[in-house]
């Protein structure tokens, strides 16, 4: 399996200071990062940084050997990226966003893939609904069924499980672990254990200093053992 | 990475994006709006647009008069003219900073820029960006020449009573595609082509050469020649425009978006801090070994505390300086305004300078509850937030005075009166900073303008008035061309009495 994400010496955090310690990692295809950490570790900061959506202090990150470039084509293509955006059309409904992201990607048959995000999210009762009619837990499923709908080679997901009811969490974990066995690569930062140990292949303990552990010391050190 | 493709392919599969999104966001709103409601707004967008035109013009045309008949009324508040300025020059100078500040606003705003839904569901997608970005920027473009050329058509009427309407129509074309020509190059320095300096120096060069022609509208050659400029640069942005980073697009549509929610909601303070948002705007090690001594008592602490936020804050001080020259160099043009037309300018440069010194003020009034956990009364809190806006109006004023002094306005004690005005001032930037949003479930009020919020007037003028109030006695005693001791007795009861008016008073919850 090659490797599709390479973090060497990577420090990230705002206007020059950084917020954890230097982070290397490689992440292959097939294979679940997870990152774990206590709120205001710089987990997010992290993935953002990956996501390329923040610039890093010093270091770099190669997706399939290239540095990122959050502006190319092929990165946009290769990565797709979950934050907690709570930002979409205001009069859009809940399948034209869907739609939206699926002819964007050339996707073959897009309202029937559309169809079966819909119906794994349990968005199917609420296809015309617009964002603001949505629950909160209803946004998310949306932002993550954007998040999957699509074809990546690297899935970076933050906290995913957050305003999800714990089936629709299991489902979740089931979804990214067949992301990955599919050939994709996946970082994910999360805050639950359950979540972990059902996806994570190594995990990334996000602190002063990073350290790698696996999913079973990550999942105690979440649950605070 | 490899560079954005940009093959008919991914072009086109953009456009049908934008189109899809486009077409669903109507259909959307078509369903929602009915006919019937759809009138009654056009009627009233109409009605509101007629009368403020109206009044607009009716005012335009009496200014126009009143400077037509200058040669017969008594003059300007300064004594001699030592240094004039010809009327060609202010006005040209007029014109290129009015340029300058579209330009600035252009690079504020974007000028290509996508909003928060857009930055989310269209900037990942792997397609190319121009057909996302191109149209709201050219939209933009040509909202802004339209609208450069209807404010500029007073101006020329007011500045060139001389000129025949067909020159008016042209001056005011010429200016309306300087207008654009202004906005092209923020666009320009959005793909970092040259480095920041020497983009700047190529458009202020740009921008100059351009405010010397609505000047020329004898013939039609200038507007031609802007609008060849004009061209030139479209030429240049446009194949370009897919590739405007996707941070630098963001930022823009943050502060758009920003502006124009503050300006919907008729928020002065926070259209400038929206605007102020991609200056430097916290220097945190600024005055940190002043900060860091031991005081003595917590209201000696809290003063400390105040005036290293409002030093910290960096408040600008070119816009003070620039607000200055415009004062004296009105005052100093050939044949002079009229009076009354050099005293607005003296009060329209004394609110502007002072609604920048509010910062402080504004960022503790949006969380009350850390200035009601100090151990003071509420007054001495609120006063010690109004010192350093008072501090540096009073300076400003002095200074302002001092020059009219030097020209002949009024005897020095004029100096004294405006740093007392400055207090008044200073102390209206706190009353500013705590204005309470309009009530958008009241039922709104019905105007000439259309419908506004109730109280909507009265919230907008909070602060503004007791700066105006200020100035008051300042401006009687330049009218006056003297400083009469029933002045400054009156200036000091007003500066005091607005003083205490605004720390006493329990500032609105905002």
């Amino acid at each position: 399996m090659g490797t599709v994400l390479e973090a060497e010496g990577l420090w990230v955090g705002y206007a020059g200071v950084p917020v954890c310690g230097e982070v290397s990692a490689s992440v292959k295809a097939g294979e679940v990062l997870g990152i774990v950490g206590v709120n205001g570790a710089g987990k997010s900061t992290v993935a953002k940084t990956i996501a390329g959506r923040q610039t890093a202090l010093a270091g770099d990150v190669k997706v399939h050997g290239l540095l990122i470039d959050p502006d190319a084509v092929p990165f946009r293509r290769q990565v797709s990226a979950v934050f907690d955006d709570d930002l979409f059309f205001p009069s859009l409904t809940v399948r034209e966003h869907l739609l939206l992201i699926a002819r964007g990607h050339s996707l073959e048959d897009p309202e029937a893939r559309v169809e079966e995000e819909l119906e794994f999210f349990g968005l199917l009762g609420r296809v015309h609904a617009i964002p603001d009619a949505l629950s909160s837990g209803q946004r998310r499923r949306l932002l993550l069924a954007a998040g999957l709908i699509r074809p990546s080679s690297l899935l970076i997901l933050d906290e995913p499980e957050q305003r999800l009811d714990p089936r629709m969490r299991v489902a979740l974990g089931e979804r990214i672990a067949a992301h990955a066995q599919d050939g994709g690569a996946v970082v994910l930062v999360t805050h639950d254990p359950e979540l972990l140990l059902a996806t994570a292949s190594t995990c990334l303990v996000i602190d002063e200093e990073v350290r790698e552990f696996d999913p079973e010391q990550g999942a105690s050190i979440i649950a605070g053992s | 990475m490899l560079a954005p493709e940009r093959s008919p392919q991914h072009r086109e599969l953009a456009s049908e994006i934008v189109r899809f999104t486009r077409r669903s966001a109507r259909r959307y709103k078509r369903s929602r709006v009915s006919w019937g409601t759809r009138l009654v707004d056009a009627y009233s967008w109409g009605l509101g647009i007629g009368v403020s035109l109206t009044i607009a013009a009716s005012f335009v045309l009496a200014l126009r008069n009143e400077i037509a008949n200058r040669a017969t009324t008594t003059g300007s508040i300064i004594g001699e003219q030592w240094l004039v300025l010809p009327e060609p020059v202010l006005w040209t100078s007029m014109t290129f900073a009015a340029l300058v500040v579209i330009n600035n606003l252009a690079r504020k705003l974007g000028p290509m820029s996508v909003n928060g839904a857009e930055s989310t569901w269209w900037l990942t997608l792997p397609v190319d960006r121009r057909p996302m970005v191109l149209p709201p920027f050219i939209r933009k473009v040509a909202l802004t020449a339209v609208g450069s050329a209807v404010i500029y058509l007073p101006f020329s009427m007011v500045t060139a009573v001389d000129r025949a309407p067909l020159e008016h129509l042209l001056a005011s074309l010429t200016f309306g595609v300087a207008g654009a020509v202004a906005v092209v190059p923020a666009a320009v320095q959005q793909f970092a082509l040259q480095g920041p300096r020497f983009g700047k120096t190529i458009t202020a060069a740009l921008l100059l050469a351009c405010s010397v022609l609505p000047a020329f509208s004898s013939s039609p050659w200038p507007t031609a020649l802007v609008a060849v400029a004009v061209v030139g640069l479209f030429a240049m942005v446009v194949p370009r425009a897919g590739q405007v980073r996707g941070d630098e697009l963001v930022r823009g549509g943050a502060v758009a978006g920003h502006a124009g929610a503050s300006l919907f909601m008729m928020d002065s303070n926070e259209v400038l801090r929206a605007l102020g948002g991609n200056r430097k705007a916290v220097d945190g090690g600024r005055a940190a070994r002043f900060y860091a001594r031991p005081s003595r008592g917590p209201l000696r602490a809290l003063i400390r505390a105040d005036l290293v936020a409002f030093v910290r804050l960096n408040p600008p001080l070119m816009p003070p300086i620039l607000w200055l020259l415009a004062c004296i160099s009105t005052l100093l043009v050939e044949g002079g305004l009229p009076e009354f037309a050099q005293l607005a300018v003296i009060v329209i440069a004394g609110c502007a300078t002072a609604s920048g010194l509010g910062g402080v003020a504004r960022k503790t009034a949006l969380v009350p509850e850390l200035d009601a956990m100090l151990p003071l009364h509420q007054a001495l809190v609120r006063t010690s937030r109004t010192l350093m806006p008072c501090l540096a109006m009073s300076a400003w004023m002095a200074v302002l005075c001092g020059l009219l002094v030097l020209l002949g306005a009024a005897d020095p004690w004029l100096m004294g009166v405006g740093a007392l005005a400055g207090v008044g001032m200073g102390a209206g930037t706190l009353r500013a900073a705590t204005r309470i949003p309009p009530d958008w479930t009241a039922p709104p009020v019905e105007t000439p303008f259309g419908p506004v919020p109730r109280a909507q007037l009265g919230s907008l003028m909070r602060g503004l008035d007791v700066t105006i109030l200020a100035m008051v006695p300042l401006l009687v005693a330049l009218y006056l061309g003297y400083v009469p001791i029933s002045v400054v007795a009156v200036q000091v009861v007003f500066s005091a009495g607005i003083f205490l008016l605004v720390v006493l008073t329990r500032p609105q919850r905002i």
